[in-house]
């Protein structure tokens, strides 16, 4: 009696093992095909736990934060002179290029008012700071202070003083996930300032330079040339700058962008007007 | 039941899950050996923890470290959730045999699963999302994996003495 008492407790035991299992490979099952489907449940369990699970982890990496914060200023304390020196030529510099930039933006605003010319297309919705960083492995992205009740949707543009940055890709209520350029599945559409080519760019796999995916016409840019985005895609805002062309390598043509990704802190969210 | 669960050790050892998971989702710019440590310590503690603290919730942390490794890393649930569970199966199936093995063998099998599971990770995001393997990356895991392999376990022992 006791024997198949205690059988019968252990193959009960079993069964809620298994039955538990089950349910675990089944749930895996269903977030896999969820997400690949793009289903609005995952985007909010996203969001979820972007919200609220991403905070504690910023919390207890704090001392790394800290340790990793002091080591930058350490560099940057003994590299102090040598800086100082660099800036003051580039004072020198930016002085004449100033004298020019304002002849030349008084000159301008008299040519578009003979051209009835339309003024910058660029409207800025907030500036935000990095929160946390998630570019470490395999998707390039970073996690700004800025959400739905700033007004930032999906799908807007984000830069700084640099150029282009990269994209909202997903938004709670107090923050934005975006997409950088650099990442293998970020696309954008963009043609050299010269107006002559226009193609579509993607993250390249050393994670620094964006590669060309398509080119209209086949007509291939050369090295050197400026780009900038075409604003065909309605994603992004026409003329924000993206990069220099650096290298072309079998019919694939290699863009450095302006914006260092290792080093931003703030970014503004902008839509066209 | 309860005891074994929360026992010392295992509590130590999910506070290191987490603060290497914590470490492995924030990106440190200047410290990016800090963020290759802490995602191989991960690896390394789940699998020890799976051969010699094994527990049915176990399956169910794992679980939900691997969805929020992939929302974290690759923002789509797939390359971690796969790779995890197909790891539990594995050690769920083959665990009579696993564990009667000596400890040096045991080591060497956490060694092979560990390599095995970094490389599964980067096949499955390769192959589903288009993230290329970047070889730099795994070099450095490659590197760091070998040097803490061993400090790790000789840790872990002493862990689970107290």
């Amino acid at each position: 009696m006791a024997l198949s008492f205690k059988v019968k407790a252990i193959s009960r035991k079993r069964f809620i093992k298994n039955i538990f299992l089950s349910f675990i490979y089944l749930l895996s099952f269903l977030l896999i095909l969820f997400s690949k489907s793009d289903y609005i449940v995952i985007n909010k369990f996203k969001s979820i736990s972007n919200t609220y699970l991403h905070p504690i982890t910023s919390f207890v990496t704090t001392p790394l934060k800290v340790a990793s914060n002091l080591q930058t200023q350490f560099y940057e304390f003994r590299n102090l002179k040598v800086e100082n020196k660099i800036l003051k030529e580039e004072i020198m510099r930016l002085k004449k290029w100033q004298a020019l930039a304002i002849h030349n933006s008084s000159e301008n605003r008299v040519l578009k008012k003979l051209l009835n010319a339309t003024n910058n297309n660029l409207s800025l919705v907030k500036t935000a700071s990095i929160l946390t960083r998630n570019d470490f492995m395999y998707s390039k992205m970073v996690k700004i202070n800025a959400g739905l009740k700033d007004g930032v949707i999906k799908e807007m543009a984000v830069i700084n003083h640099r150029g282009l940055v990269g994209r909202t890709v997903d938004t709670s209520i107090n923050n934005s996930k975006v997409l950088l350029l650099t990442d293998p599945n970020s696309s954008i559409s963009i043609k050299t300032i010269s107006n002559e080519n226009h193609s579509l760019v993607r993250g390249a796999d050393d994670g620094v330079h964006l590669v060309s995916a398509f080119m209209k016409d086949e007509k291939m840019p050369k090295v050197g040339d400026l780009v900038v985005t075409s604003g065909s895609a309605q994603v992004f805002p026409a003329d924000i700058l993206v990069g220099k062309i650096v290298k072309i390598i079998k019919n694939n043509f290699y863009v450095l962008p302006f914006v260092n990704f290792k080093n931003i802190d703030y970014v503004q969210v902008v839509e066209t007007k | 039941m309860l005891s074994k669960l929360l026992s010392s050790q295992i509590i130590i050892y999910h506070c290191i899950l987490f603060f290497s998971f914590s470490l492995s989702v924030n990106y440190f710019v200047d410290l990016e050996i800090v963020n290759y440590l802490a995602y191989v310590c991960f690896h390394l503690t789940l699998i020890y923890l799976f051969f010699y603290f094994f527990h049915f919730s176990h399956i169910f942390v794992t679980f939900l470290y691997a969805i929020f490794f992939d929302i974290f890393l690759v923002d789509s649930i797939s390359p971690h959730l796969i790779t995890f569970l197909a790891f539990v199966v594995l050690f769920y199936f083959t665990k009579k045999y696993l564990l009667n093995l000596s400890s040096s063998n045991v080591s060497y099998i956490i060694f092979i699963l560990t390599l095995i599971m970094f490389i599964s990770e980067a096949l499955i995001a390769n192959l589903q999302f288009n993230y290329p393997i970047n070889f730099e990356n795994f070099l450095w895991i490659f590197i760091t994996f070998i040097i803490i392999f061993y400090p790790t376990l000789v840790v872990f022992s002493k862990i689970d003495k107290l």
